[in-house]
């Protein structure tokens, strides 16, 4: 599905991705974790778009396409998705609203037909089950007044209206009780399918209990220093990432 | 620049302008001549006067006007009558009231006629009694040289709206509206005030509102300003409010080549409410300038202005804001802002609030913001699909949304967000 090969990103002129190398198929769930500042968030927006950073290097192929030649708005419409690490809120948007037009739009450059108000209302409602995201919510301004966990709650919920190929989300378990962490859980799990993929960035192994991984990785320093199963995230989880920075730092 | 030389340059400009002949000269003769003789000692304002330091009038003041009736013209009022929403009508042409395309009511309530019905009494407890008519020579020129006039009276509660339509047309054309609205006692009415232009060149329109605003009155004015390239606009609403009485004026620019308003509150009485909102948004070269005054003679009132806008390309956007609390004008609450986005690296945003407070008790607040769109907000909004210039409407939609929400008739929130491409 997505294939990243020796990625550097800079911004401001500081490096902050070195090299990353990350093979994604379609069906599997990939895990990133790793200590604060080595890059996760950077990697994930620079895989979004986000143009405040300088790709020095490296390549990204999509689905077939080089992804890096796109604007954030075909990226997302090619099938990305990005949970942010910190929602912002904007007031005066209102959920609902942008989120129709985020779908038209999208359906529109597929050629496909706007959605009608019915299909979309009904959408909304069973989507926002899936979360438990009190449908009030989605009438009101964009993340306005939001809790925390309301707020990662509706970035999943967006993923499921948005029926991305590839989501990626960035710490969406961080600031969750634990049953908000399974609300959410079940959430991306339901989505999940064959034909998509899922990145979770994680500081907790506690996540994965319940999104399982198929692959873990390291990010360390702007680099993937180490890849593995599952397995890996417990041992962090254990020992800690010093080991790891000891390893790289040798 | 001597100040006989410009001296000379006002009369050349006033003298042309008074070849034409207007009505009601004789009926007025004394209060025309208040104007006159302002007139003759003023001269033409320039950017070293404070009041119109961002605001250059050389593009007015080096053209020769005329009036221009136009007894019989084909205008097309579909394209400002509001959808679902039943008006009165009142249409002026250059500056004169015409009769036949208006719609006026037949009832106890409201009365509505030109100056021409009115009585001298009438005209005079009210003509003049607001403006600063020494000082500014534009008001002075209205005074002087008013094409005509409207005045509304409103006795009760009006069972409808006014819809007030400004027509102009013509090259080098003058039009100067003069009109007086009063609501008595216990009334209540909203006008809306819609403009229209059709090949104008060198158009200079200098309108003059004069509102009186009775005890326990409320009066709601929305000014609609569209306008199509050629027309210079100097609009000038003067209010005073007697107690318990509202005043609100909302003024909604969406287009104009070049544009000042002057709306100055002058709370008179106790217990008083006064709001103004406005969003502009020039582009291209347009200038657009908004100044208020709010004064605040009398205790225990309240006070709301925001103005909103967005200024792209190499256009102009300024905002002044007066407002005064005076010596005895205690437990005033009195609030102001203004916030701008600029959307491009050569727009220009002036905006002064000032606040001058001499009572002690007092709740009051200003400020002014003026600043970039927020991209973080357009980044996230790309990244779930819109485009560029989807986030970037939706998010002016959301700022200058704010203001327009303040707009009491649905029908006409509706109109006016349709206008900004919001809905
Ligand atoms: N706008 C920025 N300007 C300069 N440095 C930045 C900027 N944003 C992030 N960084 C730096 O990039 C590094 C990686 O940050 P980030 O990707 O947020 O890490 P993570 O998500 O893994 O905690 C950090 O050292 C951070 O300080
Ligand atoms: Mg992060």
């Amino acid at each position: 599905m997505i294939s990243i090969k020796n990625l550097h990103a800079s911004i401001d002129g500081k490096e902050i991705l070195k090299g990353i190398n990350l093979e994604v198929k379609a069906g599997e769930v990939h895990a990133i974790m790793g200590p604060n500042g080595s890059g996760k968030s950077t990697l994930s927006s620079v895989l979004a778009g986000n143009e405040d950073y300088e790709i020095t290097e490296g390549s990204v192929d999509f689905l077939g396409e080089d992804l890096l030649e796109f604007s954030t708005e075909e990226r997302a419409r090619m099938g990305i998705f990005l949970a942010f690490q910190y929602p912002i809120e904007i007031p005066g948007v209102s959920n609902m609203n942008f989120l129709r037009t985020a779908i038209n739009e999208t359906r529109e450059s597929r050629g496909e037909e706007s959605i009608a108000a019915k299909e979309f209302l009904a959408m909304v409602k069973e989507k926002s089950a899936l979360v438990e995201l009190d449908q009030s919510l989605l009438k009101r301004y964009v993340n306005e007044g939001f809790s925390g966990g309301e707020k990662k709650r509706n970035e999943i919920f967006q993923m499921a209206m948005l029926e991305p190929k590839l989501a990626i989300l960035d710490e969406t378990d961080s600031g969750l009780d634990i049953d908000a962490l399974k609300i959410v859980s079940h959430g991306v799990n339901t989505l999940k399918n064959k034909d998509n993929a899922t990145v979770v960035i994680t500081h907790y192994q506690r996540l994965l209990d319940y999104i399982v991984p198929d692959f873990v990785h390291v990010l360390y320093k702007g680099k993937i220093v180490k890849s593995g199963t599952k397995e890996l995230a417990l041992e962090l989880e254990e020992k800690g990432y010093d080991w790891i920075k000891e390893e790289v730092n040798a | 620049m001597s100040s006989t030389l410009t001296t000379n340059k006002t009369q050349d400009f006033v003298s042309n302008i008074a070849e034409n002949k207007l009505s009601l000269w004789n009926e007025l003769t004394a209060i025309r001549e208040s104007g006159l003789k302002a007139l003759s000692h003023l001269e033409f304002p320039t950017t070293r006067d404070e009041y119109w330091k961002y605001s250059r009038t050389t593009k007015i003041t080096k053209n020769e006007y005329q009036f221009k009736p136009i007894p019989t013209p084909s205008i097309n009022l579909s394209q400002v009558r509001i959808a679902g929403l039943d008006t009165y009508e009142i249409v002026m042409v250059n500056g004169f009231f015409n009769e036949e395309l208006s719609s006026l009511p037949k009832n106890d309530v409201l009365e509505i006629k030109s100056f021409e019905e009115c009585t001298t009494e009438e005209l005079t407890s009210y003509f003049s009694k607001n403006l600063d008519t020494i000082s500014n020579f534009f008001s002075a020129l209205n005074t002087a040289y008013f094409s005509e006039g409207i005045m509304i009276i409103a006795k009760g509660v009006s069972d409808k709206p006014v819809h007030l339509i400004q027509y102009s047309e013509g090259d080098k054309v003058i039009s100067q509206p003069r009109n007086l609205f009063v609501t008595q006692k216990n009334a209540e009415l909203s006008i809306i005030k819609s403009s229209m232009n059709h090949n104008t060149f060198n158009f200079f329109y200098n309108s003059v509102n004069e509102f009186f605003i009775g005890e326990n009155s409320h009066l709601h004015y929305y000014n609609l300003q569209n306008y199509n390239q050629g027309i210079q606009v100097i609009s000038t609403n003067v209010a005073t409010q007697e107690k318990n009485s509202t005043f609100s004026a909302y003024n909604y620019t969406l287009n104009g080549d070049w544009i000042r308003n002057n709306t100055n509150v002058f709370v008179k009485g106790e217990h008083c409410e006064s709001n103004l909102y406005g969003a502009y948004q020039p582009k291209e070269k347009q200038h657009i300038d908004n100044h208020t005054i709010i004064d605040h003679i009398m205790p225990n009132c309240e006070s709301n202005e925001h103005y909103k806008g967005t200024v792209t390309d190499k256009a102009t956007g300024v905002f002044n804001g007066k407002v005064f609390v005076r010596k005895d004008a205690q437990k005033i609450n009195a609030f102001q802002s203004n916030n701008n986005i600029l959307l491009s690296n050569d727009a220009t945003m002036n905006s002064k609030p000032e606040l001058e407070i001499y009572a002690d008790d007092v709740k009051c607040s200003h400020g002014s913001t003026s600043g970039q769109l927020d991209e973080e907000a357009v980044f996230y909004l790309q990244s779930r699909g819109l485009s560029k210039d989807s986030a970037t409407a939706l998010l002016i939609g959301a700022f200058l949304g704010e203001v327009v929400e303040k707009i009491r008739i649905p029908e006409l929130k509706e109109k006016v967000l349709e206008m900004y491409g919001m809905e």
